[in-house]
């Protein structure tokens, strides 16, 4: 029983960030409609600014957010600004043109790759102050970095609920996320809203990468590892959902780690496709989604 | 015996009752139309006749026999043409590609499919832009695309769903000729319009409908001067005797 | 006179000359390297043509087609070297089983749009993938594992074995199977089913009520796609002899396969030919070259023609190249192409 207990403990807390993860890329799937293959990419950009940033001054990872947050937020806005606008533009009556998921696997392929021939295909790790801490409560172990991880899933998400709900521009990129182009004739600039939507995807994979320093290897791909668990926990959860995201994000945690008492952890992979095709065939909105003519 | 008989049929979206109860009559040879406000469900009934989705009770019989459940393609294959709301071309195509896609419907035989194709393109005035691009035509070209595309599945019975929104006087008149000319030709027409004038002029029965219920049936004259009509588009103050 | 008969004359003359000089390249170039790059480019080009009937003509975009490539190979593979089935044989009935495969994956997930079916065929790659990475015998079978599979070598040059010591009989295997599956393509398109794949794939509700049983249509499409793409499966083990899960079930292999036809033009006929006679000396050369001095050079240079190319062409190369070659052909004939009235 125990042992249980502690796997779902493990379960929720990897569930956050994956969670976390998935969250930027929802955002960025509810409003803009694109799939971004680059996702894992932006988050692997993330963590090696934050790897740099600890290793040369020191820091603690969460410090580097200062530099990681405002940085991948520039990015994303201007990786949508300059490369996915005009594909929008282009083919404004299609829905969701298959350009942009291209257009994105491109830049995915550009940032590993340049990473790869960057930095080499070395893994690295970092020790900082909280790595291999642990956090006792009764007969329960948790992971301090994994769970300084979930508090910052708490937070992030808390505030993006937040921003979207009572600011304008979250409002605006609600509005926006229903129809391109309705709410450009309501005065919104839409794409403007898109910048900013994409911006604040690529932060939030940035804050991940921050989150993961403590405790995961660094390397030019470990983005792709993030990349299929993301969508997956997306379309489990509901395309443009929050707690979709959260939801989903929980639910591939908990599976991982319940079924890794189970049997090896390259079966509960699988295990995770299989559920995935399931949700696809049986409710393809997913868990939180509404339901369209998907 | 009717050509179209839809009977008691409601379609319901959850707790909304899109149809209710609706029972409209349509014989052979006619130009009957449906009008009614905003969302009063006339698409909706549309889709159900053309199968989209079945309805949730009631049903559609046409030449005597049970198309209630019928999809879409198989509606078709029974003559029953459709035109959408909102065009739908295959832009990436060219004009005449869409029209075959009509005929094909009549032969699996390429060469027959693009003659009957033309022939239906140059009956539209579209024979010259046959090579066109569909997402290159003109609003008033595209709405004579969705007609000439689906009167080249050689249909008995053409659904039009708003085919005149959105054109010009002259154009409108110009689509009303061709609405006559489509009856001539032998072909029974379902057409839900806005453009009073038009309906009005070209129908010879009409339908109204009103949140899903049918509130009278008619001839334009009739309609015109029926008192629930008049509330219902108006409003009660209108209602005066 | 005809006005169009010199251009015409010209036209059919630089395409006869094209096809001998295909049909007879590997007695010029003889360099085994060379040859093998040029298999690679014709064999990509194949296994483009057939994801092409699906993600082209059907207009859905399959990002998992290397699960195919896989079925093809390992049925071939397992059934010789477990019973000793000819490879010729076990290709069939690789072929079948992908199609059964496709069929039932696709009833599904072909009602699904855009982004859902692109990712669920991705899952279901990757999931084939981690299936087969987990598994190392079945029964008498050998599947491998992770390891995957050698095929043992055959002396000699064994047709019935379908293994070769020249790399010129597989030269012309897979340019037969190319021309073959270009025709098949080319036939399609022209015929009913054709037109109703198109119609269906770019607007499925008017193609419905046109009286065309979209799903049906996309169904058929993805079994031959996948029975087509499992017969290069096969050729690909018998010319490497030597492959594993993650390179030929793998989510790059699948990508690659989209982009080829992507770049070059979905849904046209030559668009996979010219994506991948663009692509793959690309993709091959700066990993010769260049990969021990700059790792995954080839693939920043392949994202950044992706880019470019959705950016400027998205239609694919083959509208601005076919424009650059009736440019040629009006220059050395004089003549303007003649515009159908």
């Amino acid at each position: 029983m125990d042992v249980i207990i502690q796997a779902i403990i493990n379960g929720l807390l990897t569930g956050s960030y994956y969670g976390l993860a998935a969250l930027g890329l929802t955002l960025i799937f509810g409003v803009i409609k694109v799939i971004n293959f680059a996702h894992g990419s932006l988050l692997m950009v993330g963590m090696f600014t934050a790897y740099w940033i600890v290793t040369l001054t020191g820091w603690h990872p969460y410090a580097a957010l200062i530099v990681v947050v405002p940085m991948l937020f520039f990015f994303g806005y201007a990786l949508q600004g300059v490369l996915i606008k005009p594909v929008l533009e282009a083919q404004r009556e299609v829905r969701e043109p298959t350009e942009v998921i291209v257009v994105t696997t491109g830049v995915w392929y550009i940032l590993d790759n340049l990473a790869l021939m960057i930095f080499g295909a070395e893994y690295r790790v970092v020790q900082t102050s909280i790595s291999g801490q642990i956090f006792m409560l009764g007969d329960y172990i948790f992971p301090k970095p994994q769970l300084y991880g979930f508090i910052t899933t708490v937070v992030t998400s808390g505030l993006l609920v937040w921003f979207l709900k009572f600011t304008k521009m979250g409002k605006s990129i609600r509005a926006a996320s229903l129809d391109r182009d309705a709410a450009s004739l309501m005065g919104i600039n839409q794409y403007r809203v898109y910048n900013i939507a994409f911006g604040i995807g690529a932060a939030i994979a940035g804050i991940v990468g921050c989150v993961l320093i403590p405790f995961y290897y660094v390397f030019p791909t470990v983005g792709v590892v993030f990349d299929v668990k993301c969508f997956i926990i997306v379309v489990l959860g509901g395309l443009g959902s929050i707690p979709g995201a959260l939801a989903g994000g929980a639910i591939v945690g908990l599976i991982e780690s319940i079924f890794a008492q189970y049997i090896a952890s390259t079966w509960t992979e699988l295990i995770v496709y299989v559920v995935f095709l399931a949700v696809l065939f049986i409710r393809p909105a997913g868990l939180f989604g509404e339901k369209r003519d998907w | 015996m009717a050509l179209l008989e839809i009977n008691n049929v409601s379609k319901h979206f959850g707790g909304l009752k899109a149809v209710d109860q609706v029972s409209i009559s349509i014989e052979k040879g006619q130009i009957y139309g449906l009008i009614g406000p905003n969302g009063a469900g006339k698409t909706t009934l549309f889709n159900c006749v053309a199968g989209t989705y079945p309805p949730t009770s009631g049903t559609i019989v046409y030449n005597g026999e049970d198309i209630t459940v019928l999809k879409p393609w198989n509606v078709c294959k029974k003559r029953i043409a459709r035109t959408f709301q909102i065009v739908k071309p295959f832009q990436k195509k060219t004009v005449l590609y869409n029209a075959m896609v009509g005929s094909f419907i009549r032969t699996a035989n390429p060469s027959e499919a693009e003659d009957r194709a033309m022939e239906v393109l140059k009956r539209f005035n579209l024979g010259s832009k046959c090579n066109v691009l569909a997402g290159n035509l003109t609003i008033a070209d595209r709405k004579r695309l969705e007609i000439a595309r689906a009167m080249a599945t050689e249909p008995e019975m053409f659904l039009m769903d708003e085919s005149m929104a959105g054109l010009r006087p002259n154009e409108v008149d110009e689509t009303l000729d061709e609405v006559r000319k489509i009856r001539d030709s032998g072909v029974t027409i379902f057409m839900i319009e806005h453009i009073m004038r038009a309906i009005m002029s070209v129908s010879d029965r009409i339908t109204v409908i009103q949140f899903g219920k049918k509130i009278m049936d008619g001839t334009p004259h009739e309609v015109a001067k029926d008192e629930r009509v008049i509330k219902a588009y108006l409003g009660e103050s209108y209602g005066a005797a | 006179m005809n006005s169009g008969s010199k251009r015409k004359t010209i036209d059919t003359i630089l395409k006869i000359a094209l096809a001998v000089i295909v049909f007879t390249l590997p007695l010029w170039i003889t360099s085994p390297t060379y040859l093998q790059i040029l298999i690679f480019l014709l064999l990509f080009a194949y296994l483009t043509t057939s994801w092409n009937l699906v993600g082209g003509f059907a207009g859905v975009l399959p990002l998992g087609h290397s699960a195919y490539v896989g079925i093809g190979a390992y049925t071939s593979t397992v059934l010789w070297i477990t019973w000793g089935i000819s490879p010729w044989l076990g290709m069939w009935v690789g072929g079948i089983f992908a199609a059964i495969v496709g069929t039932i994956i696709g009833i599904p997930t072909l009602k699904l749009r855009g982004a859902y079916f692109a990712l669920s065929t991705m899952a279901f790659g990757e999931g084939v993938r981690v299936l087969t990475e987990n598994v190392v015998q079945v029964g008498s079978c050998v599947i491998g594992g992770p390891q995957g599979i050698c095929l043992p070598l055959v002396p000699g040059n064994n047709f019935a074995l379908f293994q070769f010591v020249s790399k010129v009989p597989y030269y012309y295997i897979i340019l037969v199977m190319l021309c073959i599956a270009v025709f098949i393509t080319w036939y399609i398109s022209r015929i009913r089913p054709g037109y109703y794949l198109a119609a269906g794939g770019e607007e499925p509700e008017a193609a419905q009520a046109l009286g065309v049983n979209v799903a049906k249509y996309k169904v058929w499409a993805m079994a031959l796609s996948c029975f087509m793409t499992a017969l290069g499966g096969t050729f690909l083990a018998q010319l490497t002899l030597y492959f594993y899960p993650k390179q030929i079930l793998g989510l790059d292999f699948s990508f690659e396969l989209a982009f080829i036809a992507l770049i070059g033009g979905r849904g046209t006929i030559a668009g996979p030919v010219i994506g991948a006679l663009l692509l793959r000396p690309v993709s091959e050369f700066t990993r010769i070259y260049l990969s021990s001095v700059l790792p995954g050079l080839h693939l920043v240079i392949f994202g950044a023609i992706l880019i470019l190319v959705m950016l400027f062409q998205p239609r694919g190369l083959v509208e601005p190249l076919t424009r650059f070659y009736d440019w040629i052909l009006d220059s050395l004939s004089g003549e303007k192409k003649e515009v159908r009235a």
